[in-house]
C-alpha cells in the first residue's frame, strides 16, 4: 500500500512537470512579449494552432487594441475562440487572420481567451 | 447486481424458464423472489439450477446472503496504473501532434489523418472518455459485441449522413459555444457518475438512481437479448454533436464544400480515422471484462474516467469565465 502511494505521488509530480499550472507559466521563464503600437492602435499578434502562442502578452492599458489571431491549417480546438470578458465567441476559418477589436475602456486588467473546450488559453495583461 | 439493467436482465432470464411463473429482483436487498413449480427440490438445489441460467450473464444465486467484496486491494495497482495512463495522455497533448497537419487542402486522406490525430488529442478527454465509460459500464453489465459494434456503426454512419446533410443544406449543425458548454458539462457529469459506479465502492450512487433510468436500460439490455438495435446506434450518431474542436472544424469544412457527396465523405473519413482508438477502448473493455483481473480493469477505468470528467468540468467552468483555467496544454 505504501509503495503504491509513493509511486502515485511521484507520478502526480511528473504530471505537474509535464503540464505546468497557469501560475507557473506566468511567473517563470522568459519575459512575456509586449504589444506594438502603430498610429495609436495597439496590435497583439497571437498564433492559434494546437494552442496559442505567445501564451502571455503584455500590453498598455487604456489604448484601443486589435488582437490579430492567425490560424494556419488549424483544425483543433484553438480555432474555436472564446473571450468570456468580452462575450466574444467565434469559430475561425482553418487558415486566415481574425481581428478582434478592443476599445480603450475594455483594455484594462487581464484579458483571458480560451478555446471552447478550455484546454488552451492565452492572456493579455494590460498594464499602466 | 449494480443497476436497473441487472433487475430487468435477471427477471427476464428467470421468467424465460418454463416452470418459473414469477420473478422479482430487488436492487436494494440484492435478492430475487422466484415463484414456480419446483417439485420437491431443496432451496439449495433450486438456487444451483437457476444459477446455471444466470451464470452466462455473470450472476450467481444463493440461498444465503452474499458478503459484498469491494476489492479495495485492487486500488493498490489501479491507482498507479490510472495515473501513468493519464500522464501518457498529457504527454500526447504536449507532443504537438497538431503540427503534423500541414495541408490546407482537406482531401479525404487528410480528413482521415485529422481523425487519427483527433482521437488521441484533446478530444480523447471527452469522446474517448465517454466511450470508455459507456463501454466499460456496458461490459460490466453484460453487454455484448453487438452493442459495441452497433455504437461504432451508428457513429460512422451518422457522420456520413449528417456530413452529407451539412454539405447539402449549407447550414452548420455544430452547436454554439453556450450549447457546447452545456453539452460538455452534461457529458462530464455522465462520465463522473459512470466512473464512480465503475469503482464499485460507493453504493449511494446507485441508491440515488444516478444510473441510467430503467426505461433507458430496458432498451440497452433488450438490445443485447432481443432484436432492439436503436439505443447504441443513436448514441453513436449523437457523438456527431459532442464538443470536440476537430469534429467542429471538419463540420465547418463539410459545410464549406456545399456538396452532399463531399460533405458526407469528408465526415465519413474523419470518423473512420477516429475509429482505431475508439475501437481499442470499447472492444478492449469488452475483452477484459471476461478476464480474471477485470476488477482491477474496472477500477482503473473508473479512476481515469473520473479524472477526465474532472478535467472536462474544470475546462467548461473556465470557458464560462467562472474560474481561471487550471492547465494550459
Amino acid at each position: 500500500m505504501l509503495t503504491a502511494l509513493a509511486i502515485s505521488a511521484t507520478v502526480i509530480g511528473i504530471a505537474f512537470w509535464i503540464v505546468p499550472t497557469n501560475s507557473e507559466v506566468d511567473g517563470g521563464g522568459l519575459p512575456a512579449p509586449t504589444a506594438v503600437i502603430i498610429d495609436g492602435t495597439q496590435i497583439v499578434d497571437i498564433t492559434a494552432k494546437g494552442g496559442y502562442s505567445p501564451r502571455v502578452v503584455v500590453a498598455k492599458a487604456g489604448i484601443p487594441t486589435v488582437v490579430r489571431l492567425a490560424t494556419k491549417d488549424t483544425f483543433d480546438c484553438s480555432a474555436s475562440v472564446v473571450i468570456p470578458k468580452l462575450s466574444y465567441q467565434k469559430f475561425l476559418q482553418p487558415s486566415g487572420i481574425e481581428e478582434i477589436q478592443i476599445t480603450a475602456e475594455q483594455a484594462t486588467g487581464t484579458l483571458q481567451g480560451l478555446c471552447s473546450m478550455g484546454m488552451y488559453n492565452f492572456k493579455i495583461k494590460f498594464e499602466y | 447486481m449494480h443497476c436497473n439493467a441487472c433487475i430487468l436482465m435477471t427477471e427476464n432470464e428467470l421468467k424465460n424458464i418454463a416452470y418459473v411463473t414469477h420473478a422479482k429482483s430487488s436492487l436494494n436487498t440484492h435478492s430475487v423472489e422466484v415463484i414456480g413449480e419446483f417439485g420437491d427440490k431443496t432451496p439449495e438445489a433450486i438456487a444451483e439450477e437457476l444459477t446455471r441460467v444466470l451464470r452466462p450473464r455473470g450472476y450467481r444465486l444463493s440461498v444465503e446472503r452474499m458478503q459484498k467484496n469491494t476489492g479495495w486491494g485492487d486500488f493498490v495497482y489501479a491507482l498507479p496504473i490510472a495515473l501513468a495512463l493519464i500522464i501518457g495522455f498529457l504527454l500526447l497533448q504536449k507532443a504537438g501532434l497538431t503540427s503534423l497537419i500541414t495541408s490546407s487542402q482537406v482531401s479525404y486522406g487528410t480528413a482521415f489523418i485529422i481523425g487519427l490525430i483527433a482521437s488521441v488529442s484533446s478530444c480523447l478527454a471527452i469522446v474517448g472518455g465517454l466511450v470508455l465509460s459507456l463501454s466499460a459500464s456496458s461490459a460490466k453489465e453484460g453487454g455484448t459485441w453487438r452493442t459495441q459494434s452497433l455504437f461504432h456503426l451508428g457513429r460512422i454512419g451518422g457522420f456520413l449522413v449528417l456530413g452529407g446533410v451539412v454539405g447539402l443544406i449549407g447550414n452548420s449543425l455544430h452547436l454554439g459555444v453556450t450549447a457546447n458548454i452545456v453539452l460538455g458539462s452534461i457529458v462530464a457529469l455522465v462520465m463522473l457518475i459512470l466512473g464512480i459506479n465503475l469503482l464499485d465502492v460507493f453504493h449511494f450512487t446507485k441508491r440515488l438512481q444516478f444510473t441510467l433510468p430503467a426505461r433507458f436500460s430496458r432498451h440497452i439490455v433488450q438490445g443485447s437479448t432481443h432484436e432492439h438495435y436503436l439505443a447504441p446506434i443513436l448514441i453513436g450518431v449523437g457523438t456527431f454533436f459532442l464538443p470536440c474542436g476537430f469534429t467542429q472544424s471538419m463540420q465547418l469544412y463539410a459545410l464549406s464544400t456545399g456538396s452532399l457527396v463531399q460533405g458526407a465523405l469528408t465526415m465519413f473519413f474523419f470518423a473512420l480515422g477516429t475509429f482505431p482508438m475508439l475501437a481499442l477502448l470499447s472492444f478492449g473493455s469488452l475483452n477484459i471484462a471476461h478476464k480474471t483481473w477485470k476488477g482491477l480493469f474496472f477500477k482503473t477505468a473508473g479512476l481515469i474516467v473520473i479524472a477526465l470528467a474532472a478535467l472536462n468540468l474544470s475546462n467548461m467552468l473556465a470557458t464560462t469565465g467562472i474560474i481561471n483555467p487550471l492547465f494550459n496544454f
